[in-house]
């Protein structure tokens, strides 16, 4: 749920978009400047984690921020996890569960003898619990609805068992984000009350949790403490304290790195990551991530019913075309180019990140204008007078193309595939909006192709799902309202599939189906995925080491489907701390002695013209 | 004589003596106070229909990166798909509603507010004081010795830091003086407005507090600088070919008297509207110091709302600003009553 939107990256940055902006294309942060690490102290063990976007709720119910969720993980249990080598399920607060034969009941064993924060035993009770409130609340559906869509009822027959009932067959009963929250704390918490409940806590104290570290204080829209909880079931954590410490920009909190303010910061802009690359002291981590941004088309802008909407040009509902547009695009050049070589070519629409899902199409479409050219030539679209290719009914292949104006990297790679369309005789008339103008035109089919991207759960329902017919726009007290799907691709076939894996609880069988899907989306191109850009990570490697990749060996450090980092991080011992001052980018200082000597020279040459025909007299 | 004496001769009727007692000063502070009340209330109507012609959708707002149903998707709609004048009556039945809810942050609008005002009234607030205070006393100065040295040292130097990048330069202190550079140790911290686990409520805290504040203040204050000064020598200057400027002296007052008590008075006041004018615009934060800094003002917090747009939170965020505004725009006025007894006739 957490990544499965839109959101990306670019939530955390767009408070600051114009000024960020700004900063980066003057250069000033490439300029490195250090200075001695605080030495080491007490304060050794509260590790210091820079992020760009304030949580917007303690409340599980109410937060969506990808801060928040990083909050919720360390605070409250999960009855399975994702294991930080690949994803599989690992135990969470449950260390064993069976599905019963006919699919309708799971049994979940829970740990004996585990206490919330305050020492309240902490059992299956409370899992029911919240899985009942989620099932029964209507408010409480809103952050957790899908999970629990096809469970009806939980039972806690005794402290160490949980009983979950389903309607059909469910696969993601193995990985249920749902928080298990403290029933003595929670009840008292009224349906009416809970969507403004703040769960954060009173002065010296911390909110009851049951997770390695516990919300200890919120300062709104500078810092979030974290303190270690004494009653943790699992391994306990070297750290006692985890802030969060939030900046409005990628480029302060580079510096904050750089000075030793924050140990580590994460979802950092290439230039800022690449300027912290040298630095003594720091390491830097192109993380593989869960994210992918994609050339997407209007394959036929219709309702949920079926009935056409929008302005889309009918020639992008033939796949030929679309097949043929893949063959132009050169991804590499796009990754080398527009990520500064932090990232991957793209392929299917599951990352490469989640190994046992994603499927390495068999028949790769590579960059080849030659092929392309000829595929155009062979479907029918001869070449036209100024260079632009006609379809056998005399329109000529001229579209509109949308890119985003809240991401310098998309209106980058919109300019991209310009000149890669030009270059097999299709026009691409290119427009960069904001993502909630874009959102609005998607909606309502008003497009022809746009750029944008998605970050991928572990669970590919979500992202399957954006791909169905049901998930179109739909019509909403008269007026089109925007669904899920944005490439208003509808295959019955594809559908058929997607209804299937939603219901095998067997693993295996799921991912042929998963990857049945991928393949079919690959050939039927509603979207040509552009790249699978990294997570840029870098952390102070001469003040804390242990920290576990999700997955192994190259994956994110932090923010991830798991709290593994923060249970096994340890400060480097005291001896090796040391940073010495060095280079000032030579940019910024020749930057800085040339201001220096225009302002000097402007102000000594206006003193130089003296005397004036002012008042003289200075009789005081 | 006569006519001194005529009204004590022959009293008014009552009402006409009640109406008199109402002074020229009295009802022109009435007629500001009507118009900006005027004023206030156009605000909160215009208001309403600006924030509705922005694109988006609060329901998407409101759904984005949750995993919610269509069928909740349709449920939230239905509640929010009012008629614009079924939304308009209950907007201004209470314009300052207090159960209006932030759709990005889901919680009451002024809660969302509160926690903000203060980082901006002490970032904004402080620089805009230590402008007003420096700047008015360099312009005076400057006017003083108009094209001597130190009239166009600070004139230039005013200039220069007036029309810098307000986050070019607040990016080029805290490189400096925050991280450190050119041997100089990087004293002040990069971001936020205390260090975790400080109580600002504390003799420490305050100090803490201000430790963060240095920079992001310094880079406003040196920046707003050149519009008090420069405001202010000009009218100075003007004033200074005054005649009754050559009779103070002739008088054989002291220069310093002379201009302190005869000419800086006088110049005073287009500097006074400046100033109030400006501490009217203070809540409304500085987004881009805000930004650099990473404070967490009123400034940011628009710029948030803006993208979504979070209508209810704009909404009263604008009339928090245009209040704001409209207050000081209207002590500016008592005020320059006061100073300039010509503006009341």
């Amino acid at each position: 749920m957490r990544s499965s939107t839109r959101r990306t990256r670019i939530m955390a940055t767009c408070a600051a978009i114009a000024l960020v902006g700004g900063i980066s294309t003057v250069g000033v942060v490439s300029a490195a400047a250090d200075t001695p690490s605080p030495s080491a102290s007490s304060t050794d063990s509260v590790l210091n984690v820079g992020i760009l976007q304030d949580i917007d709720s303690a409340n599980p119910f109410t937060g969506v921020a990808a801060s928040s969720y990083e909050i919720y993980q360390m605070m409250y249990p999960t009855l399975t996890n994702y294991a930080a080598k690949d994803f599989s399920t690992a135990p969470g607060i449950a260390t064993s569960w069976t599905e019963s034969a006919d699919h309708k009941t799971w049994t979940y064993q829970i740990r004996p003898g585990m206490k919330w924060s305050d020492g309240v035993p902490m059992t299956a009770a409370d899992a029911a619990y919240t899985f009942n409130r989620v099932i029964n609340g209507k408010y409480e559906q809103t952050n957790f609805g899908n999970y629990v869509a096809n469970i009806t009822s939980a039972e806690a027959p005794s402290p160490t068992t949980l009983v979950l009932n389903v309607s059909r067959p469910t696969p993601n009963m193995t990985h249920l984000a749902v928080y298990i929250l403290p029933e003595h704390i929670w009840k008292n918490v009224s349906e009416s009350q809970v969507q403004s409940y703040k769960n954060e806590p009173a002065a010296g104290q911390t909110i009851v949790g049951g997770g390695p570290f516990l919300l200890a204080q919120r300062v709104v829209g500078q810092y979030i403490r974290m303190v270690r909880n004494p009653n943790y079931y699992g391994k306990a954590p070297a750290l006692n304290e985890v802030d969060f410490r939030i900046y409005s920009n990628g480029d302060a909190m580079g510096q904050a790195l750089k000075k030793g303010e924050i140990d580590f910061a994460d979802s950092l802009e290439a230039n800022v990551f690449n300027s912290l690359k040298n630095v003594p002291g720091i390491t830097t981590v192109p993380a593989i991530y869960s994210g992918f941004d994609e050339l997407a088309f209007n394959t036929g802008a219709a309702l949920d019913t079926g009935k056409p909407i929008g302005t889309g040009s009918p020639l992008l509902k033939d796949v030929k075309l679309r097949q043929a547009i893949g063959w132009a695009i050169d991804r590499q050049t796009l990754v080398d180019k527009v990520l500064g070589g932090l990232g991957t070519p793209g392929s299917t629409i599951i990352p490469p990140l989640y190994a046992n899902q994603h499927l390495d199409p068999a028949n790769p479409v590579t960059y080849d204008p030659a092929k392309a050219n000829a595929l155009l030539d062979a479907a029918g679209y001869k070449m036209g007078p100024n260079n632009v290719r006609v379809a056998p009914n005399g329109t000529p292949l001229s579209f509109r193309l949308n890119g985003r104006t809240n991401s310098p990297s998309s209106m980058k790679t919109v300019q991209y595939i310009q000149g890669y369309l030009a270059a097999v005789g299709i026009k691409a008339t290119v427009t960069n909006i904001s993502e909630d103008a874009l959102t609005q035109k998607i909606g309502e089919g008003d497009y022809d192709m746009f750029e944008w991207g998605w970050v991928v759960e572990p669970d590919p329902n979500y992202q399957l799902s954006t791909f169905t017919c049901a998930n179109r726009s739909y019509l909403s007290g008269g007026s089109i309202t925007a669904n899920l799907s944005d490439s208003f691709y509808c295959n019955s076939a594809y559908d058929a599939l997607y209804d299937k894996q939603g219901g095998q609880t067997n693993p295996d069988e799921r991912i042929a189906t998963v990857k049945t899907m991928q393949q079919m989306l690959y050939d039927d191109a509603p979207y040509i995925l552009t790249y699978y850009y990294d997570d840029l990570e870098a952390y102070r490697s001469d003040r804390f080491t242990g920290f576990v990749p999700q997955p192994a060996p190259n994956g994110a450090l932090l923010f991830q489907y798991g709290t593994y980092s923060y249970e096994n991080v340890t400060p480097v011992s005291a001896t090796s701390a040391s940073a010495d001052s060095s280079g000032v980018s030579s940019a910024l200082i020749i930057g800085l002695v040339v201001a220096v000597v225009i302002i000097a020279g402007l102000v000594f040459a206006l003193v130089r013209r003296r005397p004036a025909t002012g008042v003289d007299d200075d009789r005081e | 004589m006569a006519l001194v004496a005529e009204p004590s001769a022959v009293p008014l009727p009552a009402r006409a003596r009640s109406g008199r007692r109402i002074g020229p000063g009295t009802r022109y502070a009435l007629n500001q106070i009507a118009g900006s009340l005027a004023t206030f209330l156009f605000v909160i109507v215009f208001n309403f229909f600006l924030f509705r012609i922005l694109p988006g959708d609060p329901i998407s707002l409101y759904t984005k990166g949750r995993d919610v149903s269509g069928a909740r998707i349709r449920e939230l709609q239905a509640q929010l798909h009012q008629p614009i004048w079924h939304q308009f009556i209950s907007y201004m039945r209470d314009p300052f509603s207090q159960t209006a809810e932030s759709v990005k942050y889901n919680s009451p609008v002024w809660d969302v507010i509160g926690p903000r005002v203060w980082p901006t009234l002490l970032l904004v607030g402080t620089a805009t004081i230590l402008a007003t205070l420096i700047g008015v006393w360099l312009g005076i100065r400057s006017a003083w010795k108009r094209g001597q040295r130190f009239d166009k040292v600070t004139t230039t130097t005013t200039l220069i830091f007036y029309s810098m990048p307000e986050f070019w330069f607040g990016m080029i202190l805290l490189i400096v003086f925050s991280v450190g550079a050119f041997g100089i140790p990087g004293f002040f911290p990069v971001g936020g407005l205390s260090t975790p686990g400080v109580d600002i409520n504390t003799p420490a805290g305050w100090v803490d507090v201000a430790w963060h504040l240095t920079l992001p203040v310094t880079t406003l204050t040196v920046i707003y600088l050149a519009e008090y000064s420069l405001i202010m020598r000009a009218s100075l200057i003007d004033e200074m070919g005054q005649d009754y400027l050559k009779t103070a002296r002739a008088k054989g007052l002291l220069d310093r008297m002379v201009r302190q008590r005869h000419a800086v008075p006088n110049a005073m006041l287009p500097t006074t509207t400046l100033i109030f004018m400006n501490l009217g615009f203070v809540v409304g934060g500085a987004i881009t110091i805000e930004d650099v800094f990473s404070i967490p003002g009123l400034g940011s917090l628009t710029v948030d709302a803006i993208n979504g747009p979070d209508i209810p939170l704009l909404q009263s965020l604008f009339v928090l600003f245009s209040g704001a505004v409209i207050l000081a725009n209207l002590i500016a006025n008592l005020l320059y009553a006061k100073l300039d007894p010509r503006v009341r006739t």
